[in-house]
């Protein structure tokens, strides 16, 4: 599949699932999921030529995501999905099939934490478990990083 | 990080931020998840850093092991390397601190592929100071759209080979002392040197500040120092041409042509004037005595360098000298004995060599050499030669600038400087043989 046919296909589910989810859940403030698709949408055919183009579909789909986010959590993540979709492609990481095993388990892992906030009542508890995690992974990375240089690059 | 993961970073540090302020989960699932996607980023392009530094193998080759200082020598450094898409790298060739780069690339960027390939950097070093240098290895960049890291592998796989680098005074000439553009000859000059040439009895009228008094007192007997004479002469350089009817080393000859005309220029700007004399093989095609035009020079040398019809072809010619030598080698192998099979084999051989001198004449060459050298005012020459086909030719060059007391420097190609017979005799003669850079 052409970059450009995944492209449409990641939107067109996007905008599905997002009017699908605004229709169902009825809320009062329906119009801010189609102005914010509107707002992907027109940032995703404008930015088609810009050098940073991944990084504006970033920006312009986080308040989709939070939008989509405050009806449904689940709606908000699956959104996710699409966006990391469409922003990965964008940067050409769906070429080959080891980079959509890879796009398939970051899906994956993203499940866990959005059951962790799902079950949390307040944002200070998974924050706290975010950042020890990512802290945790920075140390070990640190030292094999030390590690691997002195194996490698020791003088002679 | 590059800019587009620095770009993340701040998205994701405003975003976790205002979830913390308003206490908002949705805000923290869509910060968490982008902080949750670039930690897997780093991590996979970490994993791939460290599989392509594993990949990586280095195999560097010098053009000589041991060289003298300021010499230029080619460096050839091959390394293969396993960069999978859509990751990029850098490769370059760590240098020693005591080397200068004098022209090549030391630096290759790496396309992304799943296989492993192999790219080669080639460059030219010229030692700046002696002693021992080790090719410390190479440096490696890796980047993605998000990360870049660095890392210098200066493991012992990637490392080496060391570089004996000779002082310029070990080179010289143990009978030459240079100070500037002057230097001191065998000979005796109006300008004395520093050199002791020879020592003689005293004659009345012989300068007394030139008798080596401790000779004097061992032998009770006046003994003067002779010095050595100082000269302030420009070289002659002889290029010697490759015959146009076989091959020849294209790039060898450009780089020999260059170095002639950078002599040359040399000469003219030092010593007022430069004699030059082209040759093919035993041919002599055109003599240039003392010109003082540059200009004139250079027309001169493009006129002339390249491939030359060979009017006259010499194959192994002897002269009288040696088959004289070769006569006295057979003589002491029968005086010797041995085996009867031998002695008559030496008998019979010595006897062909005798009957060979009886009729030898001195080639037109050698004469044309010798009335050649003999007319312009030299105490050394520069031979600058393919080393292509017969080599008799050159043989007889040294031989009459020897005899004229020429000192005699032959240059030739790397290549062929590398695969010469240490014990031939051709180049044994000359006083110096190096490369020409």
């Amino acid at each position: 599949m052409k970059q450009e046919h995944r492209d449409y296909l990641f939107l067109a589910v996007l905008a599905a699932v997002v009017i699908g989810v605004t229709a169902w859940s009825g809320s009062p403030v329906w119009y801010l999921n189609i102005i914010f698709l509107c707002l992907f949408g027109g940032v995703f055919y404008a930015a088609g030529s810009w050098h940073d183009r991944a990084f504006y579909l970033v920006c312009a789909g986080e308040p989709l995501i939070v939008a989509c986010g405050i009806m449904n959590i689940w709606a908000g993540l699956f959104a996710m999905w699409m966006v990391a979709g469409l922003v990965c492609n964008a940067m050409g990481m769906l070429e080959f099939s080891h980079e959509l095993k890879i796009f398939v388990l970051f899906c994956g892992v993203t499940v866990p934490l959005a059951i962790l906030i799902h079950v949390s009542n307040h944002v200070v508890l998974p924050l706290l478990i975010l950042a020890a995690g990512t802290g945790a992974i920075f140390a070990v990375e640190t030292i094999r990083d030390h590690q691997f240089r002195k194996q490698y690059g020791a003088h002679p | 990080m590059r800019r587009c993961a620095q770009g993340l970073s701040l998205v994701i540090i405003v975003i976790i931020s205002c979830a913390y302020i308003l206490d908002d989960l949705t805000l923290l699932l869509a910060g968490g998840i982008l902080l949750a996607a670039l930690l897997g980023q780093y991590l996979l392009f970490l994993y791939r850093f460290r599989g392509i530094v594993t990949s990586v193998a280095v195999q560097r080759s010098l053009e000589r092991s041991q060289v003298r200082k300021g010499m230029i020598l080619r460096v050839e450094t091959t390394v293969t390397i396993t960069v999978p898409p859509p990751m990029t790298a850098r490769i370059s060739d760590s240098i020693p601190l005591q080397v200068a780069i004098q022209d090549g690339d030391t630096s290759i960027p790496v396309e992304p592929d799943l296989n492993s390939r192999t790219y080669q950097l080639k460059y030219r070093i010229m030692p700046v100071m002696h002693g021992n240098c080790r090719f410390p290895g190479i440096s490696l960049t890796v980047r993605n759209v998000f990360f870049e890291n660095s890392i210098a592998l200066f493991a012992d796989p990637f490392s080496g080979p060391e570089l004996l680098v000779q002082p310029v005074g070990m080179f010289d000439p143990s009978n030459r002392q240079s100070t500037a553009e002057s230097h001191e000859v065998e000979k005796l000059k109006v300008v004395s040197g520093f050199g002791i040439r020879a020592l003689r009895e005293y004659y009345m009228g012989d300068d007394l500040r030139r008798i080596d008094w401790k000779l004097s007192a061992k032998h009770n007997k006046l003994y003067v120092r002779e010095y050595t004479g100082m000269v302030n002469l420009p070289p002659l350089l002889i290029v010697d041409l490759p015959w146009r009817g076989a091959p020849y080393p294209e790039a060898d000859l450009n780089r020999m042509v260059s170095v002639v005309a950078g002599q040359a220029e040399h000469a003219i700007r030092f010593y007022q004037y430069v004699s030059i004399l082209v040759i093919s093989g035993a041919n002599i095609l055109h003599f240039t005595p003392e010109e003082k035009d540059l200009q004139h020079c250079m027309s001169v040398l493009r006129e002339w360098m390249h491939p030359a019809e060979r009017m006259v072809h010499e194959y192994h010619v002897h002269d009288r000298a040696d088959i004289r030598g070769n006569v006295r080698h057979l003589e002491t192998v029968i005086t010797q004995g041995g085996e009867p099979g031998s002695i008559v084999f030496s008998g019979n051989l010595r006897k062909q060599y005798l009957r060979m001198m009886m009729y030898m004449q001195a080639t037109a060459f050698t004469g044309q050499i010798a009335r050649t050298l003999s007319s312009v005012a030299i105490d050394e020459c520069y031979l600058f030669s393919l080393g292509c086909g017969d080599k008799s030719h050159i043989r007889q060059i040294i031989r009459q600038a020897k005899i004229a007391k020429i000192i005699v420097h032959i240059r030739l190609p790397v290549t062929d400087i590398a695969t010469r017979d240490p014990i031939s005799n051709l180049y044994r003669e000359a006083d110096t043989v190096e490369a020409f850079a």
